[in-house]
């Protein structure tokens, strides 16, 4: 028996694809493997390695706030109470010092508003080295309703919108919560200093990265205080740890009424104030 | 016979045909290896080696960042010498102020208190007068300049209530000063270490 068309196209058919029920077949199941690798290979994507936001569980779900343990790594807090700021500017100096921070750039900085008689607000900075001196416009303390002095640094944000927008992952939360910015990664595309709502951020002329308050990470974690706080001479900056309830500041925020700037934004920050009313942002 | 030989020139057909497709793939598959390694090896040599090790950051940074000194010292380093003053400062109404406010960073002297420590031969350099700025290059001084207290003191528009303010004219005239104009006058009435109202 010669072997007939039919069984040549039997034989050839699966690799040529002409026979019409073959085909259907085929690509039906084509398709299913496809959609099956596709679903398979997404899903990977969702496995906890992937999405990693550990960051301490920095409370901005709450996390880790309830139990408390010796090795636990700390949550740190900020404190501002403008209603013992004297303005001296000592924590300016100490800041720039501290953190060799170019002339004409700020970590930290004290503003003073001054509320007029005739209702106008009127916002200048507390110069470096104090107001003695200063040859600055001394205001009629006669026309003045009300004054008082807003020290300003990161608010360490537990939702902050820099890090959000940082290209290269430069910008971060160190687990204690403390906003860093990792030099070496960042590439000085100021994006995050845009993006900052209450400008902390600048690009330092030296490094070329955008620089910031960090709480001074390196004095914290040696267990001393940022160095604002400790040239302060009135205390009216206070740090610690808010997930420790025996805190000076825990129990501070739990006696006082404090605020955070600019609330409505959702960025919680960590940096908290005392005596602050709406019009400071 | 002439069957089997059809029968052999299928099968040499059949494996040819199947050879030319798998040819196809194998190039392929050699393709998308090639692909893949050459991806993990970009990748690799691209992110830094502690990189995600904690979340989405280089945790390298963590220990850099931390490792820088620190440079404001607290009032603790300077007391462990200087028993005299923080008895002295006991009672003072501004122990919370801090030592470098009025003597400057210190940094020279302390690190040579340290060697001094060490090899008693060493000599401390002894305190300089102040050249009336904050931001000044002067390790350490020591100066009866009354701005030293006017920057904290002098009155002005939004220190809290109950801060002691000065108006530094008014005061020394009320006080009935003999050179008012003298920039030690602060320190004749109220102390150095030992501030009283």
């Amino acid at each position: 028996m010669t072997p007939t068309a039919d069984d040549a196209r039997r034989a050839c058919n699966p690799a040529h694809g002409t026979c019409e029920s073959d085909e259907n077949s085929s690509r039906r199941r084509f398709l299913q493997k496809v959609t099956t690798f596709t679903i398979g290979t997404l899903s990977l994507t969702v496995l906890p390695g992937f999405s990693g936001d550990e960051a301490g569980g920095v409370s901005s779900k709450g996390a880790g706030r309830d139990a408390l343990s010796a090795d636990q790594v700390p949550l740190f807090g900020f404190l501002v109470d403008t209603e013992k700021c004297i303005g001296s500017g000592k924590c300016l100096l100490a800041c720039r010092v501290e953190n060799n921070v170019p002339e004409g750039f700020h970590r930290t900085w004290v503003e003073r508003y001054v509320h007029l008689k005739d209702g106008t607000v009127q916002v200048d900075l507390v110069p470096e080295s104090g107001y003695a001196g200063s040859n600055l416009p001394t205001i009629d303390p006669d026309t003045v309703e009300r004054a008082y002095f807003v020290p300003k640094l990161c608010n360490h944000c537990a939702d902050a919108p820099c890090n959000q927008v940082c290209p290269v992952h430069a910008s971060f939360t160190s687990p204690e919560g403390v906003e860093l910015v990792d030099p070496e990664r960042c590439i000085g595309c100021a994006y995050c200093v845009q993006a900052c709502p209450y400008g902390v951020r600048f690009i330092n002329p030296d490094t070329g990265t955008a620089d910031k308050c960090t709480w001074c990470y390196h004095r914290i974690k040696r267990g001393e205080s940022p160095a604002c706080v400790e040239a302060c001479p009135v205390g009216a900056r206070l740090f610690g740890r808010i997930d420790d309830p025996q805190s000076e500041i825990s129990k501070r925020i739990a006696e006082i009424g404090t605020d955070v700037l600019k609330e409505h934004l959702g960025t919680h920050p960590k940096t908290r104030y005392v005596g602050i009313s709406g019009e400071v942002t | 016979m002439r069957r089997t030989a059809c029968e052999r020139k299928q099968t040499v057909k059949r494996i040819l045909v199947f050879w030319r497709d798998i040819r196809h793939l194998l190039v392929l598959l050699v393709l998308i290896v090639a692909a893949c390694a050459g991806f993990v090896f970009t990748r690799s040599r691209l992110i830094p080696r502690s990189f995600g090790q904690r979340s989405q950051y280089r945790a390298d940074a963590l220990d850099e960042i931390a490792a820088k000194p620190s440079v404001w010292y607290a009032d603790g380093v300077c007391l462990k010498c200087h028993v005299d003053v923080q008895q002295e400062r006991a009672e003072s109404l501004h122990k919370a102020v801090g030592c470098i406010h009025c003597h400057g960073l210190g940094r020279k002297h302390v690190a040579g208190a340290l060697k001094a420590a060490e090899s008693p031969d060493f000599h401390i350099e002894p305190a300089q007068k102040w050249d009336g700025n904050f931001l000044t290059q002067i390790d350490l001084y020591v100066t009866k300049d009354r701005t030293i207290c006017l920057v904290c003191h002098e009155a002005k528009v939004g220190m809290p209530e109950d801060f002691k303010k000065i108006n530094v004219a008014q005061h020394l005239e009320e006080m009935g000063a003999e050179a008012p104009n003298s920039q030690e006058t602060c320190l004749e009435c109220h102390g150095g270490h030992n501030t009283a109202p």
